[in-house]
């Protein structure tokens, strides 16, 4: 299996980050694909919903789709809206990768 | 100077240049000057010196600049016609405005005469021309309707379940939801749950559309005013639904909250759309009993039994229904003294297990009270621990709700129609179990729409309807948990899966197998149809890796499929990770526990069938094929040299990655559920075990670690050979 | 980093009242005098948040909001907009025009600081 494609999520993910986020991801599909999310200081719903969006499409395509290094701020933004299981606390690769 | 006095100084200095501003402007208009631009300046200046009036409360300037300023408002509409009476006295009005700016600056109170006979004029003018506000501002437009105290004596409710669905507009307008959770949960304590249920595929997604919505249960000492105020700027840009829970409704759902319609509804026998007992009708028989409560596990308030106030908000009625009862009755507890309870009830069952046997070996009668007591102790302790675990149980919702929009997903890329089936939700598995469980589904869900289902024209050809179906069902059987997955689709295509089992080395060309078998062949590692059939799953992840993840969680994945009628996944789990179905042996007078769900069979190894590979190293041949046979004993450094094969019994196991091999042991002891006690928690990880348990007449027993006896052992096979 | 606010007011006693209460509150405030001179501000300055009055010449607080939506660089500033009307037809031009919420005047400096954390991350 090659190397996961690494993104990094911008600081502030709030609606005009949604439009550049979808696009980046469309662009790897079919790979897959690690999210460093060191940076992020601000999570909206709109990336949220890129990311959900995502998460599930990679399940589809049985590929790995991880956030990596999560920032407290982006952690707690996503327990905040629900999500808190795209970025389990001290949760390594998904399990589902073969290698 | 302090800072807000040298800000009134600022006001005072301004408010000269607006009186200059509002006199050449009004000037001008005398002199027929029509310019919209030259009334909108006139009107700012005195919106302009009432808003500072504002600030430092000088009453009389506000009171009378927002009677010209109306006024002049009325003109600026074009409602009051542009005379030059009308002027006269708006330029009158201007002066009595510089005087009543005069004199505030120099602290002056009370009321100057003219102002009001002036103001008076005023009034009469924009009152002739619209309508007359009564010259008080209205401040009270934009609080929430005084609240209706419809019920004083109920019990206030415990908590509010909020539902709350952006629009666009909302993301448009710069609000955001997370913001507005985030202010919603500073009212109490908040458990957020998102719905996803309209999210749609990845590539019709539009990023800023808004597709999320998310339902809070907030359990706090709050009010619902207190809650729609957070929502207060989004009025509009979002669906919102405030439910109380708990107690009675102390706030009316909505500001036209008919309560006599409500009465006559509770006389007319009320249970029509519903639940009964929100009416405090005694439940005796009728339509209380079918009324949709809560689920049989959730525990209803006491509080709501005798609850004098109906439930208004019948259009809240599905969401709030049963919830209310399940959020108005849970406590939320830190998950980390429920496992120290778990724990502590686990040393409770060894204890009381190794008192039984202590008693036997003393030789009481089995009808000695001491023996009757004990028996009614295991009873007991037996319901201490299922209750125990109970509290960590979580229904299985929370992960199958994640799968419509993986279906929908699958069958956009697919191009195969397919609807989505779900059954028992509600049933109930330990927490832990639930989080690892979403992994192995999609996977399942996955494989069953794009290995499962036919194209929709093999299904037309087939005699079936285009939309395929796959079920997704829960359910409890014998103390564990059953997920089932299936399709409608054709079936496993046998022929193929053997010439590719075949193909691949994975049986031998000649093997012999039930169709039982066959289906299992999919299980094993290496196998994969993926590549040949689609793009979907071909990607180096097959089904060994759900039965791996499913073996990982002490379950057992099993396939029965029917060629034209569809497949079935059954997996089988524990409801707990705190106790494991164990195979007790014994080693060289050791007792060790061997994880049934790795157990394929258990043996008798013929002198025949064992081949030495030098070293140590052995294999055994077992249907024609050699798996390595691995002694326990060595391997965990019991005993020096191997135990003859023929003197022990064989355990074949599957480890990760379907990686076969025979765990030889001295003797078999039986079957029997232990209670897992972790090795690194209390001492430290030892290779080749998992955990310990303590038996029944108090001896500690290691949990065999599979993966690794077998990984280890591999290395030195590999060695010899 | 503290958080930049823009307030956007054509009376100098409103961007007085408006400094004192927010840099108390420990934001950075960025005055301009009127809508166009609100975005000219916007080039220069990146505001976390805007509070801006309705009634202004040259470009009043409608057309000021609009402009800002409908900038790609600017767009997802929340806007707070400041008004002494409590006619819901204002509150509702402005927050047809892409308002984020409004600030009653005369306003309380603590309800002032609560909308604009209220809107802001």
């Amino acid at each position: 299996m090659t190397e996961p494609k690494t993104i990094a999520l911008a600081d502030s993910l709030d609606m005009t980050a949604a439009g550049p986020l979808h696009r980046e991801l469309l662009e790897v599909r079919g790979q897959a694909v690690t999210l460093d999310g060191a940076a992020v200081r601000r999570l909206g719903g709109q990336c949220l919903q890129v990311l959900l969006a995502a998460e599930t499409a990679w399940a589809a395509d049985g590929q790995a789709f991880e956030i990596v290094n999560p920032s407290p701020e982006f952690a707690d933004g996503l327990a905040l809206l629900g999500a808190g299981h795209l970025a389990p606390p001290g949760f390594a690769a998904a399990p589902f990768v073969q290698d | 100077m302090d800072p807000l006095a040298a800000i009134r100084e600022t006001f005072f200095q301004e408010c000269e240049e607006q009186l200059a501003e509002l006199e050449s402007g009004l000037l001008a208009m005398e002199g027929g000057d029509r310019d919209p631009e030259t009334i909108n300046a006139v009107f700012r200046a005195v919106h302009s010196i009432k808003g500072g009036a504002g600030a430092f409360s000088l009453e009389a300037l506000i009171r009378f600049a927002h009677v010209f300023e109306t006024a002049l408002d009325e003109m600026r509409s074009g409602r009051l016609a542009v005379t030059a009476d009308v002027l006269k006295t708006m330029l009158r009005a201007a002066d009595v405005l510089a005087d009543l700016v005069r004199a505030a600056h120099d602290g002056a109170q009370g009321d100057d005469p003219r102002a009001a006979a002036l103001a008076d004029e005023l009034k009469a003018m924009s009152g002739a021309a619209g309508e007359d506000d009564g010259g008080e501002e209205d401040w009270g437009d934009f609080e929430f309707k005084p609240q209706l105290v419809a019920f004083e004596a109920a019990p206030a409710p415990t908590g509010f379940l909020v539902r709350f669905k952006p629009r666009h507009d909302l993301y448009a307008k710069a609000n955001e939801a997370a913001l507005l959770l985030r202010e919603l949960s500073r009212l109490g304590d908040a458990q957020v749950e998102l719905d996803t249920e309209d999210l749609p595929p990845l590539g019709e997604l539009d990023p800023e559309a808004a597709y999320l919505a998310w339902t809070v249960t907030l359990n706090g000492d709050t009010d619902e005013t207190t809650i729609r105020e957070v929502f207060e700027f989004v009025d509009g840009d979002c669906e919102l639904e405030v439910t109380p829970i708990g107690g009675a409704p102390a706030d009316p759902p909505a500001p036209d909250f008919d309560l006599s319609a409500l009465l006559a509804r509770v006389s007319d026998g009320a249970a029509d759309d519903a639940p009964a007992g929100d009416f405090g009708a005694p439940a005796a028989d009728g339509p209380a009993a079918e009324a949709p409560l809560a689920d049989a596990s959730v525990v209803e308030l006491p509080l709501a039994a005798n609850r004098p106030a109906p439930e208004p908000a019948a259009e809240t009625q599905g969401l709030g229904g049963h919830r209310k009862s399940e959020a108005g009755a849970t406590i939320r507890v830190d998950l980390e003294r429920v496992d120290r309870l778990i724990d502590l009830v686990g040393e409770l069952v060894i204890n009381q297990a190794v008192l039984a046997q202590r008693v036997m070996e003393a030789g009481l009668a089995r009808a000695s009270a001491v023996a009757m007591g004990l028996d009614e102790l295991e009873q007991l302790t037996r319901e201490i621990q299922d209750s125990v675990m109970a509290i960590r149980a979580q229904p299985v919702k929370s992960v199958f709700q994640r799968m419509p929009r993986l279906v929908r997903e699958v069958a956009a890329m697919t191009g195969k129609p397919v609807r989505l089936v779900t059954e028992g939700e509600g049933t109930e598995v330990d927490k832990t179990v639930i989080e690892r469980l979403a992994d192995p589904l999609t996977h399942m869900i996955r494989n069953a729409i794009d290995h499962g289902l036919e194209s929709p024209e093999k299904r037309a050809a087939a005699g079936k309807p285009a939309e395929g179906v796959v079920r997704l069902a829960a359910m409890h059987r014998s103390g564990r948990i059953v997920i089932e997955v299936s399709d409608d689709g054709g079936g496993i295509n046998r022929e193929r899966v053997k010439s590719i089992a075949v193909e691949r080395g994975l049986i031998s060309a000649e093997a012999q197998l039930s169709d039982e078998e066959i289906d299992n062949l999919i299980f094993m590692a290496g196998f994969s149809t993926a590549s040949e059939v689609s793009d979907i799953s071909g990607r180096g992840v097959g089904m060994d890796v759900v039965r791996r993840s499913i073996q990982a969680l002490g379950g057992r994945i099993t396939i029965n499929s029917k060629p034209g009628k569809g497949s079935t996944f059954t997996m089988s789990l524990p409801l707990t990770l705190a106790v494991l179905d164990g195979m007790v042996v014994s080693v060289e007078g050791q007792t060790l526990v061997a994880p049934i769900t790795a157990i394929i069979e258990t043996l008798q190894p013929k002198a025949e069938d064992v081949h030495s590979l030098g070293g140590h190293a052995r294999v055994i041949s077992i249907r024609g094929g050699f798996v390595p046979l691995i002694d326990v004993g060595m391997a965990l450094g019991y005993r020096p040299e191997p135990l003859s094969a023929t003197s022990g019994v064989a355990l074949l196991i599957e480890g990760e990655g379907g990686a076969r091999a025979a765990l030889l042991v001295d003797a078999i002891q039986g079957q029997r559920q232990v209670v897992i006690k972790s090795l690194e928690a209390n001492y430290r990880q030892v290779p080749g075990v998992a955990a310990a348990t303590i038996l029944g007449d108090g001896r500690v027993a290691l949990i065999l670690d599979i993966d690794t006896i077998v990984a280890v052992s591999r290395g030195e096979l590999r060695k010899a050979g | 980093m503290s958080m930049t606010v823009l307030t956007v007011d054509d009376s100098r006693t409103m961007r007085e009242m408006l400094r004192l209460a927010l840099a108390d509150a420990g934001f950075r405030v960025v005055q301009a005098e009127d809508g166009i001179h609100g975005l000219e501000v916007l080039q220069a300055e990146a505001p976390q948040v805007i509070v801006t009055d309705i009634n202004m010449p040259r470009m009043d607080g409608f057309g000021f909001i609009e402009e800002v939506r409908g900038d790609p660089k600017h767009r997802a500033i929340p806007i707070l907009v400041l008004t002494t009307e409590s006619d819901a037809e204002k509150k509702n031009r402005a927050r047809m025009a892409g308002a984020t919420g409004w600030i009653v005047k005369p306003f309380n400096p603590v309800k002032l600081v609560d909308a604009i954390r209220r809107v802001a991350a």
